[in-house]
């Protein structure tokens, strides 16, 4: 579907909320302050996803949309290796960064993906009048691209555009890096587009 | 398309679905689901291959290589309008794991899509020489059609094999 600049600006405004209450969320989790940049929002064709998503080694915890709207699309916390692990060493009080992502990390990331992404969807819901809830979340660690092209392959319809939301949380203290991507279906956009609509007027 | 650097060497970096045919290294990123669909004519040392997401493409015709019907077709005229012959091409497929069990219900996308190549490889008749397909990993993946159609699979932790 096209998107006119007004609808990318609405949508654009509305991950700049939710994004704002998630990087408040991890900043009192690790006690220091986060940066966060403008939102990114892109129209990206599924062939040139790999110059937006690379191949690095990464933590993708996903969450399905669901609550009062159809289920429908996803948000991903994404989190490099590296900076996955100076999140939950920064967490879990060690030090220790050459090591594999162990059991405990693991949850401690799923945790924190939890407590961000409801955050940031509890921002939109404040903002669309509806609430968004996300399901329980899938962790992977694995390449960015593999997973992000997965879940495209499961969306409702054949798609041959995302719309790629994407703002970055960074802690500079701790060098931690995080992306959080939001992947609404079409249907889902069509509805937040609505709502958007009648808060702020025709677009 | 035009090579850029991938790993150790430089190689035609394609998307999902996209594709490519000649005598050119040609490479993939961060297979999922996804299936790099990948022919070769061993004497003519020319190669093609397909970012394949989807099995079926209902009817579909403007992105050829994004669904394994399509890309089969493609690939097959590809090579032989380039003067391969068909009794010579063999194939190699790569990816279609399933790396999110949880959202994709009963629906593994990426066994489909292999299953899918399988089937429509055998009724050509293109042999499968090489594989490796399922699992839930990520595979991003470099072919060679000059080097004897050398294939090199590489996983998120850096390991890698070849095909």
């Amino acid at each position: 579907m096209r998107l006119t600049d007004v609808q990318l600006d609405a949508i654009r405004e509305l991950g700049n909320i939710g994004a704002a209450h998630a990087a408040t969320t991890l900043s009192q989790m690790l006690m220091c302050q986060i940066n966060m940049s403008v939102p990114e929002i892109q129209v990206v064709d599924i062939g040139q996803i790999c110059n937006h998503i690379g191949d690095d080694y990464s933590a993708m915890v996903v969450f399905q949309l669901q609550g009062e709207l159809e289920p429908g699309g996803y948000i991903v916390l994404l989190v490099s290796r590296e900076s996955a692990l100076r999140l939950t060493n920064t967490m879990l009080g060690m030090t220790d960064t050459d090591r594999d992502l162990s059991e405990m990390d693991q949850s401690a990331l799923l945790e924190i993906g939890n407590i961000m992404i409801s955050a940031f969807l509890d921002g939109t819901a404040m903002l669309l009048g509806i609430v968004m809830l996300p399901s329980p979340p899938a962790l992977v660690i694995d390449m960015a691209h593999a997973g992000m092209s997965s879940l495209l392959a499961t969306m409702d319809a054949d798609i041959d555009e995302v719309i790629l939301f994407r703002t970055e949380l960074k802690d500079e203290e701790h060098m931690v890096n995080s992306d959080i991507l939001f992947l609404p279906d079409t249907r889902t956009l069509t509805d937040i587009l609505r709502l958007l609509e009648s808060i702020a007027g025709p677009m | 398309m035009r090579p850029s650097r991938f790993y150790e060497g430089t190689a035609i970096i394609i998307g999902i679905g996209e594709h490519c045919i000649g005598p050119d290294p040609v490479a993939t990123i961060g297979l999922g689901s996804c299936v790099a669909l990948i022919l070769y004519e061993p004497r003519r040392a020319i190669g093609s291959m397909a970012h394949v997401m989807l099995p079926d493409s209902n009817g579909r015709t403007d992105r050829p290589g994004k669904y394994a019907d399509t890309a089969v077709r493609l690939l097959v005229d590809g090579m032989v309008a380039g003067g391969c012959r068909r009794q010579r091409l063999v194939a190699k497929l790569v990816g279609g794991a399933s790396m999110f069990a949880q959202f994709s219900g009963n629906l593994n996308i990426g066994e489909r899509n292999t299953h899918t190549l399988k089937a429509l490889l055998a009724t050509e008749g293109i042999p499968i020489v090489a594989e490796l397909t399922g699992g839930n990993v990520g595979r991003s993946v470099v072919f060679t059609p000059s080097e004897g159609g050398r294939v090199m699979v590489k996983r998120a932790d850096g390991t890698c094999c070849e095909l």
